[in-house]
């Protein structure tokens, strides 16, 4: 082992670590405003990854359907709970079938990397917050575990759409740009550069919108007190539906970085979802900087744990967030806490 | 139901196999139905009732399949013998794994945990000695008395028997003293804590009862699949036990059968249905089934037990029992507690500032002031549940810094809290039987075997009494949650009697009571400073604490503005200035 | 492969077929359980879809297929079998798609005295022959033939040194312990023995630990899709050496995602694959081409899959057994199942789509070296080697 391949392993951990760190960043996000821990993130990359390779390749992907149902369910659900009925019509209505005919009009011209992008995001995005109002909104007080259990099953139901839409076959894009970058013994693959610009731009992007915004504020409020927050004008089910869009687009904005990298498919999403989670964990699910950090530290750790030993790589990647939960766990004597 | 159901149960487990026109298939959904139920018991202790959030319990079913295939294949041994050494692999696995991740809470254990999944399938699939992916094929079946159990019909009493075996005896468990310990952890760790409940342990043992459960309905999945390999084991098998626990309920042991029966028939008629609904191409059965499983927790997210069977509320029945043993008692005007200099700072803020005072035995202390002024704090730091940041604070002379909560209670020390601190799922008197809990040795073995029927009578004997001593006798079998604020006050002191305490600390007791409840509340007080008891209360009623306090120590911004006699409290002009004058 | 909408024209079919089913005299019943959910679902779908292209009657007999998904967990296989021969009452088994899930179906096909046709690879699977095994039967070439067929072309081209990397779960596996006897016999030295996760996004790890190693050639054990990431990653890395895969990953859309990346693999594979190519004198090819045209026609150009053409043989197998177990009793009996299992021991010279099958009681797969084919990838397409 020479500093070459050492050299290509750091990169490759953290190519495949800035995806976690995505990850990682929009589950601490809908957790710290909505408390659920959102299990389907997965099936957004998946979605994502998968409906941009469909638009690339020309043909119409079948996640815009879904778009539309999920879209004309959320109206409904919506109305029954006697929301604003034009403005749910144009969010889950109108919304939706722009995006269709565009997508209809512009995929069978292969109009090129950006438009394809957007589309993708236009089609993939929206689902999210559907989901949140068909499926977690009423379960708003419901305790932490019944929101987990409430995310598995949309994740059953995503990952079966999933299949019918794409089959069990993977896809890949082509990359966005045909250009590598050589620095001494190490090449750097154009799209490598693509997503490690990228995920630094939308880290950057969040923290300003954290910090500086009204409603990334009112979102940080949402997330530490649910109650205060209703007391002050912030609707919960509004700052929800907000977190989840946000994790939506950066779900299908991972995807679309990754699918020209790699080979992606319909359930490739749970396991980068889980490796996101463990980044999140360790970073304690609530610190942003930490759960980058953690989440680069995974993504070396197991290009590592693939070369040296490469049957038990998910033994060890996973085992290994045990020690780090024990310090961390050690350093912060916690109380007995009553939440539940 | 009765306490004597188990009875005709097993006896329909003998019979039921053998009814006439029974489809053969039943049988097969019936044997998986009972191994998921027996399971999904262990879930809902650990996770329903527990809190305790595990996504590696079909890693535990793994340990106990594995354990008992290797035994009877690799080393010939009998499979009878796979039970206990299943029981034995699983509990140290659980004993080790508990150690390292039950020190993490809520969704961080609940993904600890899946993180612990993943890793044991891969090493199940990689490793050798386990047969790898392939698993291990060729085990054999049970035998009993010269029959061998490959025959469903048997099998299926078997593995319902021990289903209903295991029903009774986490029953038993939970009705035990550390059965209330495992229930107090969700939503009453604190207070059970300041009761002397060893909550690290109870969570220890819940999370290798469950196990064990999960072990020996993997010994029974073993014999009767006759062949192992790791997709049984994995992540997505243990979310399917989740969902069971949750869909049928999570929070009652009859939620598990719910559960584990809902599941698996939705999932058969699936299959059935939606190739004739849907076509033969594709599958949509996971997808049914978690749109199924959404509506389901939207009309009732606690599951459907609470649904289909809700309210009976138990009479539990009171046998006169031999008292319990009482704690000598100090002379009267005896140094019990002093507190010295003690401080405590959250970051710049001082909460407590240098406050030193003392509580003698039958002596009644007020500590008061106001909000903010570092009263509960102060009855924080005195009890151990926070750490001071300097002083002391001795009870009898001996140095309680520094000591977890229960090692204070061992010593006589009981408290109510501020905000009421009740287990939501246990009735009254279970709730004043935790106060108790230090007057016990049960453990769980005996609990689950029966043995602490003595002991139990004993301790429900005495919360009994002190729940009648402090006038709520009527109320005992009700849930703790249901009674009125100020009620639920006086339970938590009723809870606090029953710990048979030197030392009482009272967090504003009288608050949400009615005048004639308060004279009431008084009488009693002045009862306990009569055998001896110190009391330190904080209270907000001036009228309550004037005219029941022998002293007063009086904070503002958390220092110690004054102490003395009621009297001598009400002239003095800091006082007057600070705290009485605004409020006259 | 995108946006097929809900095939609800075949689920009138199927109704229909379901009501006609219920008339007349009792229909021979076969149960299929195979993996079209979950991580064989590449294997399991088009499976799926070549069950609907089998006869509906055999001999004057209706035949019913019932088809479940065990989503590649052996709980839900055993499951399946046994609901689908105690509540369906079927003849026969075929099923599952995946080693470990077929492994543990012997069990029940052999308790319910049910004869039961594997689509999965290993050969431990009817091997060695016992009373349980008896019932069991394997459509799909045995590995070791694959395994020999790659040995034989590595020592023919003096490939000495080679790298593995094989999927972890029961098919990489497999494919290691073959491979490794084979190189054994070959005097090759296996320079390195790396896993990946089908769903892996990066296998830059396992590959510079191969090229660390200097392999001659590069033996990938991995089916569909995912087989192509290491080669395409060895691609990114200059790797010159020749690449062999195995025949798992022998459908189209391998060649999509490999693109020209995979140009040159060589593999063995069952010679439906490139039937076309086949000699007209080789018996296999008719039978073949009726599949592809059918199958194709049904799901699109292009569409074909070997796996497919498992459940197609299986299904020829038993269609062949089926008049000879007649006269040993009416379906839905003890009889007309030991018949089958008899009839099906004793083909003599079957024709399939993947190879000609001679059985005898000791080999439950028949198949010899016309099973398989060595092909190499040429111009996005597969091309038969001499």
């Amino acid at each position: 082992m020479d500093s070459t391949i050492v050299a290509i392993l750091v990169q490759d951990g953290i190519v495949n670590g800035a995806i976690y760190a995505l990850l990682a960043l929009s589950l601490v996000l809908v957790f710290a405003v909505t408390r659920v821990v959102f299990v389907p993130q997965g099936e957004f990359v998946a979605y994502g990854a998968l409906t941009y390779a469909a638009l690339d390749s020309g043909s119409t992907p079948g996640s815009l359907w879904l778009l539309c149902a999920l879209g004309a369910l959320a109206f409904v659900a919506g109305v029954i709970r006697r929301g604003p009925v034009l403005r749910l019509a144009v969010t889950s209505l109108v919304l939706p079938a722009v995006v269709t005919g565009l997508t209809l009009w512009l995929a069978p011209l292969k109009p090129g990397v950006a438009v394809n992008a957007a589309l993708a995001l236009a089609i993939v995005t929206p689902m999210a917050p559907y989901i949140y109002r068909i499926g977690f909104q009423p379960l708003a007080e419901a305790s932490v575990l019944v929101l987990l259990i409430a995310a598995v099953a949309v994740h059953l139901v995503l990952a079966g759409l999933g299949l019918v839409f794409f089959g069990p076959e993977g896809s890949r894009a082509t990359a966005f740009a045909d250009f590598s970058l050589s620095l001494g013994d190490l090449t750097l693959p154009g799209q490598a550069l693509w997503i490690l610009g990228l995920t630094a731009a939308l880290m950057a992007g969040l923290y300003g919108f954290f910090g500086f915004t009204l409603l990334g504020k009112a979102l940080r409020a949402t997330a530490v007190n649910r109650l205060g927050a209703r007391l002050v004008g912030i609707a919960t089910a509004q700052s929800g539906g907000i977190a989840f869009a946000l994790a939506g687009a950066i779900g299908a904005l991972s995807g679309i970085l990754v699918v020209p990298l790699t080979t992606v498919y319909y359930d490739s999403g749970f396991v980068i979802g889980l490796k996101g989670f463990t980044a999140a964990i360790i970073a304690g699910m609530g610190s942003y900087p930490g759960a980058v950090l953690a989440a680069l530290a995974v993504g070396v750790l197991e290009s590592f744990s693939s070369f040296w030993a490469s049957a038990f790589k998910e033994v060890i990647v996973f085992t290994a967030i045990i020690p780090v939960l024990l310090w961390r766990s050690l350093r912060h004597v916690t109380l007995e806490d009553e939440e539940e | 139901m009765s306490r004597y159901w188990p009875l005709p149960a097993l006896a329909a487990c003998a019979l039921v196999p053998w009814l006439p026109g029974l489809p053969v298939f039943w049988l097969t959904l019936l044997n998986y139905i009972g191994i998921s139920a027996i399971l999904v018991v262990g879930v809902v202790v650990l996770t329903g009732i527990g809190g305790m959030t595990s996504f590696a319990q079909a890693s535990f079913l793994g340990f106990g399949a594995y354990a008992s295939a290797v035994l009877s294949t690799h080393y010939g041994l009998s499979p009878w013998l796979g039970l206990p050494a299943a029981i034995a692999v699983s509990a140290v696995a659980a004993g080790l794994i508990g150690a390292v991740t039950l020190r993490l809470r809520g969704h961080y254990l609940a993904l600890g945990t899946m993180a612990v999944a993943m890793s044991l399938y891969y090493l199940f699939a990689n490793l050798d000695f386990f047969g790898r992916n392939d698993g291990i094929s060729g085990i054999p079946p049970l035998n009993l008395f010269g029959l061998s159990l490959v025959d469903g019909r048997l099998y299926l009493t078997l593995i319902w028997a021990v289903l209903v075996l295991v029903i009774v005896a986490t029953n038993n468990l939970l009705d035990s003293r550390v059965g209330r310990a495992i229930r107090s952890l969700r939503g009453g760790a604190l207070a059970a804590a300041s009761f002397g409940v060893n909550t690290p342990a109870a969570r220890q043992l819940a999370f290798v009862y469950a196990a064990v459960l999960a072990a020996i309905a993997g010994w029974l999945y073993a014999h009767l699949q006759r062949s192992v390999n790791p997709t049984p084991f994995g992540l997505n098998a243990s979310i399917e036990y989740m969902l069971m626990a949750v869909l049928g309920g999570a929070g009652q042991v009859g939620g598990a059968v719910l559960g584990a029966v809902l599941v698996t028939v939705i999932n058969d008629q699936l299959q059935d249905w939606l190739p004739r609904l849907l076509g033969q191409r594709g599958n949509y059965e996971s997808i049914v089934f978690g749109l199924i499983l959404l509506a389901v927790l939207q009309t009732a997210p606690e599951g459907l037990w609470p649904h289909l069977f809700r309210g009976r509320t138990r009479k539990r029945v009171i046998a006169p029992a031999e008292a319990l043993p009482r704690r000598v008692m100090p002379q009267a005007g005896s140094p019990v507690l002093a507190v010295e200099r003690l401080s405590k700072r959250f970051g710049g803020l001082i909460a407590v500032n240098e406050i030193s005072f003392a509580v003698n035995a039958g002596e009644i202390v007020g500590l008061i002031g106001p909000n903010g002024a570092g009263k509960s704090t102060s009855f924080n730091l005195i009890t151990g549940v926070a750490d001071p940041s300097s002083g002391a604070v001795r009870l009898f002379g001996t140095a309680l810094t520094g000591q977890p909560a229960r090692e204070i209670a061992q010593r006589g020390v009981a408290r109510s809290f501020q905000h009421v601190k009740l287990v939501p799922g246990m009735s009254v008197i279970e709730n004043v039987a935790i106060g108790a809990h230090l007057r016990g040795q049960a453990g769980a073995l005996a609990g689950v075997l029966r043995l602490d029927r003595a002991e139990e009578a004993r301790l429900f004997a005495e919360a009994a009494r002190q729940l009648a001593r402090v006038g709520l006798a009527e109320q005992a079998d009700r849930k703790a949650t249901d009674l009125a604020l100020g009620q639920q006050r006086v339970v938590e002191i009723a809870r606090a009697l029953c710990l048979d305490p030197v030392l009482l600390l009272l967090d504003e007791p009288a608050a949400g009571l009615r005048h004639n409840e308060k004279v009431e509340l008084a009488a009693l007080l002045r009862r306990l400073r009569a055998e001896g008891v110190a009391v330190l209360l904080v209270e907000h009623d001036m009228d309550f604490v004037m005219n029941l306090t022998d002293r007063l120590v009086v904070m503002d911004f958390g220092t110690k503005l004054a102490e003395g006699t009621a009297e001598a409290v009400r002239r003095d002009p800091a006082v007057i200035e600070a705290y009485l004058g605004a409020a006259q | 492969m995108t946006g097929k909408p809900f095939a609800l024209r075949f689920a009138a079919a199927t109704v229909l077929a379901l009501l006609a089913s219920t008339a007349l005299a009792e229909p021979i019943r076969i149960g299929v359980s195979i993996s079209t959910t979950g991580p064989a679902a590449s294997l399991g779908l088009p499976q799926q879809k070549s069950i609907l292209l089998l006869p509906q009657e055999v001999a004057g007999q209706k035949v019913e297929y019932i088809v479940l998904d065990d989503g590649g967990d052996t709980t839900k296989a055993v499951a399946n079998a046994r609901k689908l021969i105690d509540e369906n009452k079927v003849d026969a088994l075929i099923g599952s798609s995946t080693t470990p899930a077929s492994l543990a179906m012997i069990d029940v096909a052999a308790e319910k005295a049910t004869p039961m046709v594997s689509l999965a690879a290993s050969a431990a699977i009817i091997q060695p022959m016992d009373a349980k095994r008896a019932w069991v039967f394997k459509v799909p070439q045995n590995d070791d033939l694959m395994a020999d067929a790659i040995g034989d072309h590595m020592a023919a081209h003096k490939v000495k040194t080679v790298a593995f990397i094989g999927f972890n779960d029961a098919y990489g596996d497999g494919w290691a312990v073959q491979f490794k006897r084979v190189a054994a016999a070959k005097g090759i030295t296996i320079v390195a023995d790396e896993r990946f996760a089908r769903t892996d996004a990066s296998v830059t790890g396992q590959v510079l630990k191969m090229l660390a190693g200097k392999p001659d050639a590069v033996l990938i054990a991995g089916s569909g899709t995912p087989a192509a990431l290491p080669q395409k990653t060895l691609h990114e890395r200059n790797y010159g050496g020749v690449i062999y895969q195995t025949h798992g990953i022998a459908n189209n859309d391998f060649l999509r995602v490999g693109g020209k990346d995979v140009e040159g693999t060589i593999l063995p594979v069952g010679p439906m694959l490139v039937a076309a190519q086949l000699p007209d004198s080789n018996p296999i090819k008719a039978h073949a081409l009726e599949y592809i045209t059918r199958y194709e026609a049904a799901n699109g150009a292009g569409s074909v899959a070997t796996f497919g053409a498992h459940a197609y043989d299986a299904g020829t197998l038993l269609a062949a057994a089926i008049p000879v177990a007649l006269k040993q009793g009416a379906p839905g009996t003890a009889g007309f199942r030991a018949g089958l299992r008899a009839a099906m021991e004793g083909q003599h010279g079957l024709v399939m789509a993947h190879g000609v099958a001679t059985m005898s009681a000791t080999d439950h797969n028949g198949f010899d070296s016309r099973a398989r084919v060595m092909v190499t990838i040429q111009g996005g397409a597969w091309k038969l080697l001499p």
